[in-house]
């Protein structure tokens, strides 16, 4: 019970934070509230111009048509009236088009910078909540529709509900009795088009769903063909998409049904007011109380209602996808960063330029206790000290808290209990940027940008210089095989990596890491994926980089760290047993059976 | 069959109903170009002052019966048109999948997964547009452009007509010349913002490694650059927008402001009537739309016509691996495997992967393929799955060249699993049992638990009822192998089981688990396993050693260990020396 109580709790705090978060978005439109002044400015003329059209026939008829004695130049001047106007909306419709979007890009681009740094600033924990595909849409969709709100939703309100007003206010002036009739149509169309509105949008993204597993079938079946042929299961797979594809063009179908019998419905509604207007506008005639060209102003002016009524119920939907995104980014810019900079940070200070980081790399745990959540403790009363320069390694099975270690040390999490420091000083006293400028970390999954080999190894920092990259890469073992890409150092990589093997991604890293030149140098199954022969190479450059820094290593492949001044093994969030490999191997314990386990048969390790 | 026949096939099957639909819409706009007329009409009887409320009423239901007319058949006829438009996407889509299926790996391998599926996407759709809104549109544009001419000609005054319509005769020309523009500028300012979105992911992805090194402030100046180039490329496209919708109305309104000009002249000099004055503005008021449609139109088909030569290109490639012409049957199949003089050159290459391979794997035994990456080993396994074709008497099963048997024959005998462990985006259950959907479910639960992967989906939210995700994305890199394994072991009636590296994921106790089961099933079975880990050959019978294609050592562990060649250097580095005295 207490948990949900909570949990109410929780959520009252963020409906009134995502009231907080529509007022920060509005917050970006302030400054070019002037430039959208001038927008509405241009739009009023726009449609005023709009409106004077039927108006300037009517009195070409009425004054100059149906009189006893017409004359030509008056018609003429009116045409050419009418020309002008035509001209003087258009452009004015051109300009207001050009500096909505100009003002609509940037306010979405801010959005977009704002909330991508903010992203970047946030703590790990928020990362392992939060799928990356999720914050992508936060970066690229729901940004944009928020600026939809600006951009569509505020220029139809005021576009279209001054154009109803302004044809309303036209025709009350004509005849405001036959201005009365008209009107009747208003909330029909009102009615109407709201009714098809949601019918329609509902087709459309039951369309679309069924597209999607269309297409993500038909895509997975592309990539897996190989498994089908060799399955032989063509026909099943046949039938499968037979099925999918049935049923996307049922909704299909569907859809441009629903879409044709909106469209017929509106045109037929058109008529039927036209008819309206020659039915009550005839009579009027007839009785002398209005002229012809007031009539054919009327008609005009009812088939004017149709568009902007039915953009109106449109942008009511954009208005609200604008809310539901604009909830999501303020949910994302309204969390805070978990881990943050001491109020009072500990200066450290670069002996000479031969040490630029100002502390020796001892790292030690003291009675460490971690969990992810409240009641999960991963890491129990963890206590270890590295000396400078020393190289050690962890073992131990997947999920005993070894990468937990690691991400500790980098203090992508506080710890709830114990203390972590380096050369004696805590990690929660350092600025995060000057802690991490201590260290670099190795993963087993290589992160590549796309950008050139260079641009990855330096990771695009202007303040490394193209011999450090070098040589960075010639001491981990990269250089030959940079060498040997086309373009070599400038070479391209491309997206995921795609045009390097798992070991050249891996000597990559290691150069990355050492362009860095880290005091603290952290390995976490950086040698998991790769076979053997690649790995050997691995581990030449692995001596080459450690040296002269303290290494933490944590290994899947034992051979890694058979060489260790001292191997940690880890069992569910302890350290069980520490030594180096030969003392670990005769105390025949865990260790001992793991890398019995490795060998590979089953008669060697009776031998061994 | 090409997809141009495909299309006159379709057509002609179909004639009569796009006959039907064709002619709907053509008696539509027969009715359509009815309403200025009544309008034209009604307003000289009013003029005249010979009207009465009963002949009001009269015109005003006149109109309405028009008008309901062309609703009615116009509904109708595009319905018509645009459900046969999506009935041939729907034939085309399925045309297209049959074809793929039918297609081999060496495919697959040249084309990537993206830009097959732009055929699907882009091509299918392309075509579809212009065979529905295409084919609606040109008749309706074609059937109201002729209709209001020839009324506007014969009830209203020919050179009002033809003054009038200059400046709108202009809309096609801008239509076709500034639409294609509008698509490149609009395509490009798609590809920034994936740009965007791409340096967004590989940063959020990444985001340990930038916090561990302090680079955020670097990612937020590159995101910077691609949020700039999106804004100033969606700037492009608004320039050529903004002039695309300042263009059409105002050439309209030149024609209108012709014909209120020159309209009202002849009213004045009594050449035309008040009533078709205001016809004849109406009229003007509908020739812009077909006008606009002619430039859509022309646009979609030349958008169309790409589509059909790249879906022509791809309908046209042949299938690589087919059946021979007369297959050897009714063998009763021991899973006996023999490889002679094997050599084998990727199609379109010239250094030979395999070269010179000779071995025979006994039925019942287990062989085990080692080398380091690139040594061959798969290209080996997928010549003996006939990924590829091997030359011809090369591989030989129970003494027959695989070459001679049927496709569905050589493949029911093997059950493979592959190197990345590629499972659908299904339930668990249905990937196991992927070749024996009718399977029950004990066996898919014996195969799970010889799979070492029982336990696993017992674990899972649904059992074996979870849906794994797209190509298993919710299982770990070894479940998803187990399952493979699975999927594999559960064809009981098949006679040779191929592992490409299919432990590798899988940690050392689970891997000597599955080694056990697979120790008792093959006595029924000959067993390949190819593998970096050596750990994972300790039950073979015979070891071959490959390096740069060819078989450099073989025998036994032991053998091999004394040899002291390749093998027993990759055995220390896996060892860290520890038994190398062994």
């Amino acid at each position: 019970m207490p948990k949900i109580d909570e949990w109410d709790e929780r959520r009252e705090a963020r409906m009134s934070d995502s009231a907080t978060a529509m007022r920060r978005l509005v917050g970006y439109a302030r400054p070019h509230l002037r430039e959208f002044l001038v927008v509405v400015a241009l739009v009023l003329v726009y449609i005023v111009t709009q409106v004077m059209q039927p108006w300037l026939v009517k009195i070409v008829i009425d004054q100059d048509l149906i009189v006893r004695h017409p004359h030509f130049r008056a018609v003429l001047t009116i045409g050419l009236l009418y020309l002008g106007i035509t001209i003087i909306g258009l452009f004015a419709n051109f300009t207001q088009n050009r500096k909505l979007q100009w003002m609509g890009q940037r306010i979405v681009r801010d959005i977009r910078n704002d909330l991508f740094t903010h992203i970047e600033s946030l703590s790990m924990r928020f990362f392992d909540t939060h799928e990356t595909g999720r914050l992508i849409t936060n970066v690229s969709s729901d940004t944009n529709q928020v600026s939809q709100f600006f951009t569509s939703f505020l220029l139809s309100l005021i576009q279209d509900g001054a154009s109803v007003l302004f044809v309303m206010g036209a025709m009350l002036l004509l005849d405001w009795r036959i201005a009365l009739v008209s009107f009747v149509v208003i909330p029909v169309i009102v009615l109407i088009s709201a009714l098809f509105r949601k019918k329609l949008r509902d087709n459309y993204r039951y369309t679309r769903t069924r597209y999607s597993r269309l297409i993500g079938y038909t895509a997975e079946n592309l990539g897996g063909m190989r498994i089908t042929q060799i399955f032989h299961q063509h026909d099943k797979q046949m039938r499968q998409h037979t099925a999918l594809n049935q049923r996307y063009t049922a909704g299909n179908i569907n859809e441009y049904r629903w879409s044709v019998l909106f469209n017929r419905t509106f045109s037929a509604l058109g008529n039927l007011s036209v008819a309206l207007m020659m039915w009550v506008g005839g009579e009027a005639v007839l009785h002398r109380t209005i002229q012809v060209g007031v009539l054919y102003a009327f008609i005009s002016y009812i088939q004017q209602f149709f568009n902007p009524i039915n953009s109106l119920t449109q942008n009511w939907n954009t208005l609200q996808t604008s809310m539901i995104s604009a909830e999501r980014i303020g949910g994302v810019l309204l969390t805070e960063p978990e881990v943050v900079d001491p109020s009072d940070p500990v200066e450290i200070v670069p002996a000479d330029a031969r040490d630029p980081w100002g502390v020796k790399g001892e790292v030690r745990f003291d009675h460490v206790s971690f969990g992810y959540g409240p009641d999960q403790e991963v890491l129990h009363d963890i206590s270890f000290s590295v000396p400078p320069q020393a190289f050690v390694g962890f073992v131990g099975e997947t999920g005993a808290g070894k990468s937990t270690l690691m991400g500790l040390l980098t203090r992508f999490y506080d710890i709830q209990a114990g203390s972590i420091t380096i050369d004696g000083i805590d990690v929660r006293d350092f600025r995060q940027a000057d802690l991490h400028r201590l260290m670099a970390i190795v993963q087993q999954e290589v992160n590549l940008f796309s950008g050139t080999v260079a641009d990855n190894i330096r990771l695009f920092r202007p303040d490394i210089s193209d011999a450090v990259v070098r040589e960075a890469a010639q001491t981990a073992g990269a250089d030959a095989f940079i060498r040997a890409l086309p373009g070599g150092y400038d070479a391209p990589i491309r997206a995921k990596g795609a045009n390097l093997s798992l070991g050249q991604r891996q000597l990559l890293a290691f150069a990355r890491a050492l362009a860095l030149n880290p005091k603290v140098l952290i390995l976490d199954e950086a040698t998991a994926s790769l076979d053997s022969a690649t790995e050997m190479i691995l581990q030449e450059g692995l001596t080459r980089i450690a040296a002269g820094r303290t290494t933490l290593v944590i290994a899947h492949r034992l051979s890694t760290i058979r060489e260790a001044d001292v191997i940690y093994v880890m069992d569910h969030g302890r350290i069980i047993e520490r030594g180096n490999h030969v003392e670990l191997m005769a105390k025949g314990g865990y260790y001992a059976r793991l890398v019995r386990q490795s060998a590979p048969t089953e008669r060697l390790h009776q031998q061994a | 069959m090409s997809p141009t026949e495909l299309i006159r096939e379709f057509l002609l099957k179909r004639k009569w109903s796009y006959a039907l639909g064709i002619g709907a819409i053509g008696v539509a706009e027969f009715f359509q170009v009815r309403i200025p007329h009544i309008l034209g009409d009604f307003i000289n009887r009013l003029k005249g002052g010979v009207a009465t409320e009963h002949v009001i009423l009269g015109f005003a239901l006149e109109l309405v019966i028009a008008a309901a007319g062309y609703v009615f058949l116009f509904g109708l006829g595009q319905t018509r048109i645009g459900r046969l438009g999506r009935v041939m996407e729907f034939e085309m889509r399925q045309t297209l999948f049959g074809h793929w299926q039918t297609l081999s790996t060496r495919y697959f391998q040249q084309h990537s997964v993206g830009d097959l599926l732009n055929h699907t996407l882009n091509d299918v759709t392309a075509i579809r547009q212009a065979m529905s809104m295409g084919l609606n549109q040109i008749s309706q544009a074609l059937f109201l452009f002729v209709a209001t001419l020839y009324m506007t000609i014969r009830t209203i005054n020919l050179r009002l007509t033809l003054f009038s319509l200059i400046p709108i005769l202009f809309i096609p020309v801008v239509i076709a010349i500034i639409r294609p523009q509008v698509r490149t500028r609009s395509r490009r300012v798609q590809e920034a913002l994936s740009d965007m979105s791409e340096l967004a992911e590989e940063s959020f992805q990444a985001i340990r490694l930038i916090k561990a090194s302090s680079n955020e402030p670097i990612e937020v100046e590159r995101f910077r650059r691609k949020t700039q180039a999106v804004v100033e490329r969606q700037m492009h496209l608004v320039r050529i927008n903004t002039l695309f919708q300042a263009l059409v109305p105002l050439l309209s309104g030149m024609g209108f402001t012709v014909g209120l000009v020159y309209g009202g002249w002849l009213v004045i000099h009594g050449h035309i009537s008040l009533g078709s004055f205001v016809a004849f503005t109406v009229y003007l008021s509908m020739l812009v739309q077909p006008l606009m449609q002619f430039g859509i139109v022309i646009n979609l088909f030349q958008n169309a016509s790409a589509s059909m030569i790249r879906i022509q290109v791809l309908l046209a490639v042949p299938p690589e691996i087919t059946d021979p012409q007369e297959p050897v049957t009714d063998v009763s199949w021991t899973g006996a495997v023999t490889v002679r003089n094997l050599t084998f050159a990727y199609p379109d290459t010239e250094q030979p992967i395999l070269s010179n391979l000779s071995f025979t794997v006994p039925a019942g035994t287990t062989l085990g393929i080692v080398g380091r990456t690139g040594a061959g080993k798969t290209t080996l396994l997928n010549l003996m799955v006939r990924d590829y074709d091997p030359p011809a008497g090369t591989i030989m099963m129970d003494g027959i060249d695989i070459r001679s048997m049927r496709l569905s024959d050589l493949r029911h005998l093997i059950a493979y699993v592959p190197q990345d462990g590629f499972l659908f985006s299904t339930t668990v259950g249905e990937n196991i049992a992927f070749s024996q959907p009718t399977v029950d479910p004990e066996a898919v639960e014996e195969a799970a638990v010889q799979a070492q992967i029982w336990d696993t989906i017992c674990a899972m939210p649904e059992g074996i009822q979870t849906e794994i995700g797209e190509r298993g994305i919710m299982l770990s890199g070894g479940q998803r192998q187990r399952t493979a394994i699975a999927r594999a072991l559960i064809k009981s009636d098949a006679r040779l089981l191929i592992l490409d590296d299919s432990l590798s994921a899988v940690d050392t106790v689970t891997e000597t688990e599955i080694l056990r089961v697979l120790k008792k099933v093959r006595g029924q079975k000959t067993t390949i396993i190819a593998a970096h880990r050596l750990s994972a050959l300790r039950d073979a019978d015979h070891i071959i050693v490959l390096d740069h294609g060819a078989i450099v050592e073989q025998g036994v562990h032991r053998d091999l260990i004394w040899q002291d060649g390749l093998y027993a250097a990759l055995y220390r580095i896996q060892t860290g020396g520890e038994v190398a005295h062994a």
